[in-house]
C-alpha cells in the first residue's frame, strides 16, 4: 500500500515553478513545493557594527552638543551682563578669523576667487545684521521674558533633534548633496532662538554682537567641524575632546545641575547609545527575495 | 448544474472599469467566465465620476457603483465601518455566498471582506501585487493585509513569487494560498495577418512611463541599441512623468526618426500598436505577473523582459528573453532576441499562447477555490478572535477591538433593518442561457409532436 502511494508520487511529473499551461497535472493550485521560499535571503545587507567604531562616530554628536552648550553659556553670561559688548565683539572677530584660518588650512579647493566671494558675502551679512539690529532689539518687547526663554529652549531642542550631525547644512565647497529638509528646519529653529535671546538684551550693539556670534556658530561651526573631520580624523578627535573638557568646565562654573545634566547627556550619547545600538542589532530581521523592486545600478540625473 | 455547486459571488475592489489596468481586466474576464459556468456574479466598486448606481455589462454582469468618492489613486477613504450598511444590503439583496476581494491596496476590498466575515460569509482574497518589507508604506500595507488575511478562508495569488511574498507578508498558511495566474483574451490579441519583413526591426514598448516600470532603463538602453543596430526602430506607447526624460534622450542622440513616442495608448488600440512590431520590450523593476507580456506574446511578438518578480514564470523559455535589470544585460538580451527573430512565427506563437492561457481555465480553477472556501468550517466571533490576537502585540489587540465593534454594529444594524426586510433581487437568466433554453424547449416540443 505504502509502496503504491510512493510509486504514484514518483510517477507524477515534476512540479515546475511556472504560471503558464494551466493547472499542473498531479498538483493542486495550493501546492507548496520544497523549493517554496528558496530564493529568500535573510539579513543580506546587514552591516556588522563594531562598538568602538560606533563610539568614535558618536563623538561628532557630543562635539556639537558641546558647541551648543557653549553658545548657551555665552547667552546666559551676556544676559547676566558678565560679558560686555566689546569683549563679545572681540570674540566675534576672533572666531571669524579662526574659522577662516581653519577653512584655509583644511580645504584644498579654496581659490582666490572663492575666498573673495566669501569675504564679500560676509561683509554683506555683517552690514545687514547691523542694520537689522534695532528691529531685533524691539521685536519681542510686548512678550514676557518667561515665554521667550521657554520658546528658546524648545526651539533649541528642535534644533538639536533635527540637526544633521553627519554633514553640514551649509555646504562645504565642492559638496554634491543638497541639505535635507530636516536640517534646514533645524537651522531655522536655531536662528529664531538667537533672535529671541537677542531681543532681551539692553542695547543695539549687544544685539548685533550676540546675533553675529550665534549666527556664526550655528551657520559655520558644523561646516568647520566637518572640514576638520574630513582633513584628519585624529585632529577631529583631539579637537572634540578639548572642546568637551572646555565646555564641561565652563558649565561647571555656571551651574552644578546643568553640569551634571550635560555630563549625563554626553555619557549617554557616546557610551550608552552605541552599546544599545550594538545590542539591538541582533533583533535585526531583513528579508529580501525575487519580489523586491530592482535597484537601478546607475545614477538617474534629472 | 445543481444548486449546491452554484456560487453567488460578490467581487469587490476599488479598481474596475472604466478605470483600466491588470486588476480591472482580471475581475472582468473572471466574472464573465464564471457567469458562463453558471454562477451568479455581482461586482462592487466605488463610483467613477458620474457613473454611480447599478449598471449591467456584457453577459448580464451586474455592477454596483457604490456612491463613495475615491480620494487618492482611485481609493476610497478608509472609514472602517461606514460602508457596512451598503455592503450588508448588497450581500443580502443578491443572496451572496462568497465574497471575493481583489488587490491589497483597495480599501473597499478590505472593508467588504471584514464585514462579510463578521456577517459569517465565506471570503476569498486575490493579491495582485508585490511588496517589499523595508519602507514605511510597505510596513503599513503589510499590517493591513495581515488583518484581512488573518481570517480569510482562501487566498489567491497571480504567480508563485507573489504567493511567497504574500505568505511572508501576512503569515497565512501556504496551503491556504492558491496560485492562479492571469490570462489573456487570445481572441482579441491576434497577430498581424501578414508577416512583417525583417529588414527593419521594430521594438515596441507599451507601459506607463514611471520609475517602477523602468523608464530610466529605457533611457539607457534605447540609444545603445540604436547605435549597435542601424535597422532597429522603437515605438514607445504610454505616458507618465518619465516621458520628458525619454524625449530628452531622443533629442540628445538625434533619434527622432527612429523612436516614435505615441503617448498614452487606449487599451482598444494596444493590439494595433503591438502588431506593428517584432519584439516587445518590458523594463519593469517590479511585477507580480505582467499581463502586457501575455498580450504581446499573443500577438506573436518575441518578448524581452527584465527578470523581476513573477516575470520568469509567465512564459516558456523559448518565448521570452530575460535579462537582469541593468542596461548592459538588457542590450545583450535584445541582441539575442534580434538573432532569434527569423525563427519566430507569430502565428505559431499565438496558437501556443491559446493553449497556455485561457480565462476559462482561470475561472475553473477559481471555482475550486470557492468550493474549498464553502467547505471550511463555520466559526463564531470568539473562535475567530485568537487569529487576530496572533497578528502582533499591539496590532493584535487593536484588530480584535475593530472586529468586536464591527460585530456589535452588525447586530445593531440587524435590529434597525432586519435581513427579512431587505428585498431580494430576482435572478435574471443570462441572455445566452435563454437562447439555449428556447432551443431546448423547441427540441422537446418537436419530439413530442
Amino acid at each position: 500500500m505504502m509502496k503504491g502511494a510512493a510509486d504514484r508520487i514518483s510517477h507524477r511529473p515534476k512540479w515546475k515553478k511556472v504560471a503558464y499551461g494551466g493547472m499542473q497535472p498531479g498538483y493542486n493550485d495550493n501546492y507548496s513545493d520544497e523549493s517554496f521560499l528558496e530564493a529568500m535571503v535573510m539579513n543580506a545587507n546587514v552591516v556588522k557594527r563594531d562598538l568602538f567604531k560606533v563610539m568614535q562616530d558618536s563623538v561628532s554628536i557630543s562635539q556639537y552638543l558641546c558647541i551648543v552648550a557653549l553658545v548657551i553659556s555665552v547667552w546666559i553670561h551676556t544676559l547676566g551682563s558678565v560679558i560686555d559688548e566689546t569683549s563679545l565683539l572681540k570674540l566675534d572677530v576672533g572666531l571669524l578669523a579662526l574659522g577662516f584660518s581653519v577653512l584655509l588650512l583644511t580645504t584644498s579647493q579654496l581659490s582666490q576667487q572663492l575666498l573673495s566671494r566669501y569675504l564679500l558675502n560676509i561683509s554683506f551679512f555683517i552690514s545687514g545684521l547691523y542694520i537689522l539690529a534695532p528691529i531685533y532689539h524691539t521685536l519681542t518687547r510686548s512678550i514676557s521674558s518667561d515665554s521667550i526663554y521657554a520658546l528658546t529652549v524648545s526651539l533649541l531642542v528642535v534644533h538639536l533633534f533635527l540637526h544633521d550631525y553627519s554633514g553640514s547644512t551649509i555646504r562645504p565647497p565642492g559638496a554634491l548633496n543638497n541639505p535635507t529638509l530636516a536640517s534646514n528646519i533645524s537651522l531655522n529653529a536655531s536662528i529664531v532662538a538667537s533672535v529671541l535671546v537677542a531681543s532681551r538684551l539692553p542695547s543695539r550693539l549687544h544685539v548685533f554682537a550676540i546675533m553675529f556670534f550665534s549666527l556664526q556658530i550655528f551657520l559655520f561651526a558644523p561646516l568647520i567641524a566637518f572640514c576638520i573631520k574630513k582633513y584628519s580624523f585624529r585632529l577631529h578627535m583631539w579637537f572634540s575632546f578639548a572642546l568637551m573638557i572646555m565646555t564641561l568646565s565652563v558649565v561647571f562654573q555656571l551651574h552644578r545641575m546643568l553640569f551634571v545634566l550635560l555630563l549625563g547627556l554626553l555619557v549617554f550619547v557616546s557610551v550608552v547609545c552605541p552599546y544599545w545600538l550594538i545590542r539591538i542589532q541582533e533583533y535585526k530581521f531583513e528579508i529580501n527575495g525575487p519580489w523586491d523592486e530592482a535597484k537601478l545600478c546607475f545614477d538617474i540625473t534629472e | 448544474m445543481d444548486e449546491r455547486r452554484r456560487h453567488r459571488i460578490l467581487m469587490v475592489s476599488d479598481f474596475f472599469y472604466p478605470n483600466f489596468g491588470g486588476v480591472e481586466n482580471h475581475i472582468y474576464y473572471l466574472s464573465q467566465c464564471l457567469l458562463k459556468l453558471g454562477h451568479k456574479v455581482v461586482v462592487m466598486t466605488h463610483a467613477y465620476g458620474k457613473r454611480s448606481g447599478v449598471r449591467y455589462m456584457t453577459g448580464g454582469l451586474k455592477v454596483y457603483y457604490v456612491p463613495w468618492r475615491p480620494f487618492i489613486m482611485q481609493n476610497t477613504l478608509p472609514t472602517f465601518y461606514l460602508t457596512l450598511p451598503i455592503i450588508r444590503n448588497i450581500i443580502v439583496r443578491e443572496r451572496i455566498t462568497v465574497v471575493h476581494g481583489h488587490q491589497a491596496f483597495s480599501t473597499l476590498c478590505h472593508e467588504a471582506l471584514m464585514h462579510a466575515r463578521t456577517m459569517g460569509y465565506k471570503v476569498v482574497f486575490t493579491d495582485h501585487s508585490l511588496y517589499g518589507f523595508a519602507d514605511v508604506g510597505s510596513i503599513h500595507m503589510n499590517k493591513v493585509l495581515q488583518f484581512t488575511l488573518a481570517d480569510v478562508d482562501q487566498a489567491i495569488c497571480v504567480s508563485h513569487t507573489s504567493k511567497e511574498n504574500t505568505v511572508l507578508r501576512s503569515g497565512i498558511l501556504p496551503e491556504k494560498v492558491f496560485v492562479i495566474p492571469n490570462a489573456v483574451d487570445t481572441a482579441m490579441f491576434t497577430p498581424a495577418p501578414n508577416r512583417l519583413s525583417c529588414d527593419e526591426i521594430v521594438i515596441v514598448v507599451i507601459s506607463r512611463l514611471v520609475y517602477r516600470k523602468g523608464a530610466d532603463l529605457l533611457v539607457e538602453v534605447i540609444p545603445e541599441v540604436c547605435r549597435l543596430f542601424s535597422n532597429v526602430r522603437f515605438i514607445v506607447g504610454g505616458d507618465g512623468p518619465k516621458r520628458v526624460r525619454l524625449e530628452e534622450m531622443r533629442e540628445k542622440y538625434s533619434l527622432q526618426d527612429r523612436v516614435d513616442m505615441l503617448g498614452a495608448v487606449p487599451h482598444a488600440q494596444v493590439r494595433s500598436v503591438l502588431i506593428s512590431g517584432h519584439i516587445f520590450l518590458n523594463s519593469s523593476l517590479t511585477e507580480a505577473f505582467c499581463i502586457a507580456i501575455l498580450e504581446a506574446a499573443s500577438c506573436g511578438l518575441l518578448t524581452v523582459s527584465t527578470r523581476v518578480g513573477g516575470v520568469p514564470e509567465v512564459l516558456p523559455d523559448d518565448m521570452i528573453v530575460l535579462a537582469e535589470p541593468a542596461p548592459g544585460d538588457m542590450v545583450w538580451a535584445i541582441r539575442k532576441a534580434i538573432f532569434m527573430l527569423p525563427s519566430i512565427d507569430p502565428h505559431v506563437m499565438h496558437l501556443r499562447m491559446k493553449s497556455l492561457y485561457s480565462w476559462h481555465d482561470v475561472a475553473k480553477r477559481t471555482e475550486i477555490v470557492y468550493d474549498r472556501a464553502l467547505q471550511s468550517s463555520e466559526k463564531n466571533l470568539l473562535q475567530r478572535l485568537p487569529r487576530y490576537l496572533k497578528c502582533g502585540a499591539w496590532a493584535g489587540k487593536l484588530f480584535c477591538l475593530v472586529m468586536i465593534v464591527n460585530f456589535l454594529l452588525v447586530r445593531l444594524l440587524e435590529l434597525w433593518q432586519p435581513v427579512k426586510s431587505i428585498e431580494e433581487v430576482p435572478d435574471m437568466p443570462l441572455v445566452q442561457h435563454q437562447e439555449e433554453e428556447i432551443e431546448h424547449d423547441y427540441d422537446e416540443a418537436q419530439k413530442k409532436s
